[in-house]
């Protein structure tokens, strides 16, 4: 199967409550599944908001967890793919968190990604709370090849370049960005589908917290870096968008950037970046 | 990057549907029945008062005009009616003066040479006022600082910067102009010379020393790191005035802060307690 709607649930969460989140993620995906997507994108902490702080202690679960469990079930009673964002809490060592993406099935739980580039400068604390992934997973489903990355990673393209050399076809950018900062997002986004010829589907949070204003602007990017389908900017929205795996083929052929590769390039800039 | 007053330019259109949307989250999400705010008829308060109600509906802003003799100025104070006629609230006027009185008399060491000290009670007293209407009213308090005279702290501790959100607080005064401008405030309000009137014939220009045009270049200057020699340069001024501005600035961070006190346990207020606003 290489053509499939996808849903962006563009959402407002409700500040540190899962269990209205969760509610409200079940709508989104019931109307995915009306509409027929086969897949449903929520932002970055939308299990718990973006900005909860001292908060996250007590908010982080396992993954797989009781939360993960409960959106399983929602995934399989509507025969959908969601990905979600949700603070994970370490089963090895106390207080340790990541900022992780979920990936669940029509057969449940199938695997996460922790964000590896955490933004701590400006309005943003995340290294005071989370510790930064390190691996960069791609989930073979049937569905394509999908690979996720969340909001500050996007600026960083090694980690979509990972997700491409892998053989992603789909990338996944969840996110909770903040308006002055949308000019970034709406050209990087573009940019890391172009580079890798791969689709981009982008889920922002919307709403104002702590006097940040997220812009939504949620998008599905394909290999070419046009633009398949744009949720509102500022307010909730739920949009779906088909997208054609042929398309990277395609695209492939007409921009190599993948064949063009130089791997003794990568040496080279570690060797730079150790220095800098 | 260049100092120029291109640099100062926003989309007034987008930075006006951004503080009205800011605005009207807020008073949701609190559950409150609308805005208090003090009206002196200048730029910032008659801009944070049209905002709000843009935002929310006249039906929702309450204007507070809180004249005093000693600085009674019957201009002001009809401006600030014009205002709330232009954009449609409720105004309630509540002199001050004897309660000023009162405060004078009581104080066994007032002493009315202290001009500031005396007129930081005129501030407090009319933040008293505002939070009566708030309280009893279940209105949120809205600030009409600007960024300008918060990073200079030009202002009165627990005075007129006392406020549950203050809208306008990341623009500089000739960018709250501008908004005000945009939004439909009328040009002599809009640009007339900012005071404080703490006492009577006070311009907030001459007591600064600087012009506010100037000011708020030097100050987008510090906000971006750049070094005040650069700034003093693009600006044809003296390194000793902008370094002034530059420790002015951050002399008075005491007065954009919670209370400091002494770390002695787990997690302490204002330092790292660090819980979401819910509310």
């Amino acid at each position: 199967m290489n053509q499939l709607k996808v849903a962006l649930a563009q959402m407002t969460c409700i500040k540190a409550d899962k269990n209205k989140n969760i509610n409200k993620m079940r709508t989104f995906a019931e109307k995915a599944r009306k509409e027929k997507a086969k897949l449903v994108v929520f932002p970055e902490l939308s299990l718990t908001d973006y900005v909860v702080r001292d908060l996250l202690y007590e908010l982080a679960e396992p993954v797989p967890g009781p939360s993960v469990e409960k959106i399983a079930e929602i995934a399989k009673e509507n025969k959908l793919y969601m990905v979600f964002g949700m603070p994970e809490k370490s089963e090895k060592a106390e207080s340790v968190i990541y900022n992780t993406a979920v990936l669940v099935g029509p057969r449940g739980y199938i695997g996460k990604y922790r964000k590896m580039y955490l933004p701590t400068h400006s309005v943003f604390e995340e290294k005071r709370y989370f510790r930064p992934g390190y691996e960069t997973p791609v989930f073979e489903t049937e569905l394509g090849k999908i690979g996720l990355i969340i909001c500050y990673d996007v600026f960083f393209p090694e980690v979509s370049r990972a997700l491409k050399l892998k053989g992603a076809q789909i990338i996944i950018c969840i996110s909770a960005s903040p308006a002055v900062r949308r000019n970034f997002f709406e050209t990087l986004t573009a940019a890391r589908a172009i580079e890798n010829n791969t689709f981009v589907i982008y889920v922002n949070l919307v709403g104002i917290e702590e006097g940040l204003q997220f812009w939504g602007g949620s998008r599905i990017i394909s290999p070419s870096g046009s633009i398949i389908k744009k949720a509102k900017y500022n307010e909730e929205d739920f949009v779906v968008g088909e997208i054609d795996l042929d398309d990277i083929k395609h695209i492939a052929a007409f921009v190599p950037t993948i064949r063009d590769l130089r791997p003794e390039i990568y040496q080279k800039l570690k060797d730079m970046a150790e220095a800098l | 990057m260049k100092l120029t007053p291109q640099v100062l330019e926003l989309n007034w259109e987008a930075t006006a549907e951004r503080i009205k949307q800011f605005i009207k989250d807020y008073i949701e999400k609190v559950s409150a029945n609308g805005v208090v705010l003090g009206i002196s008829g200048g730029v910032d308060s008659s801009t944070a008062a049209a905002i709000s109600a843009l935002a929310l509906g006249g039906d929702k802003v309450l204007g507070l005009i809180m004249p005093e003799e000693e600085t009674y100025n019957p201009k002001d104070i009809e401006d600030a009616k014009l205002i709330a006629e232009k954009f449609g609230f409720k105004t309630e006027t509540v002199d001050i003066s004897k309660i000023l009185k009162a405060f004078y008399s009581s104080i066994p060491a007032f002493n009315p040479e202290e001009k500031i000290s005396k007129g930081n009670i005129k501030a407090r007293t009319r933040m008293i006022c505002i939070y009566y209407y708030a309280n009893t009213q279940k209105r949120v308090v809205v600030g009409s600082s600007d960024k300008s005279e918060t990073m200079m702290g030009y202002f009165t501790k627990w005075g007129d910067i006392a406020a549950d959100i203050s809208p306008l607080m990341d623009l500089y005064k000739t960018q709250v102009r501008k908004l005000a401008l945009h939004i439909g405030v009328p040009k002599e309000i809009a640009m007339k010379p900012s005071t404080p009137a703490l006492w009577p014939g006070h311009l907030a220009e001459e007591e600064l020393g600087i012009k506010y045009e100037i000011l708020d270049l030097i100050l987008y200057g510090l906000e971006r790191f750049m070094p005040p020699e650069k700034i003093a340069e693009q600006l044809g001024l003296s390194v000793e005035t902008v370094n002034k501005i530059k420790e002015r600035w951050v002399a008075n961070e005491h007065k954009r802060r919670m209370p400091l006190t002494v770390k002695l346990q787990y997690r302490t207020v204002g330092a790292d307690f660090r819980i979401p606003r819910t509310k």
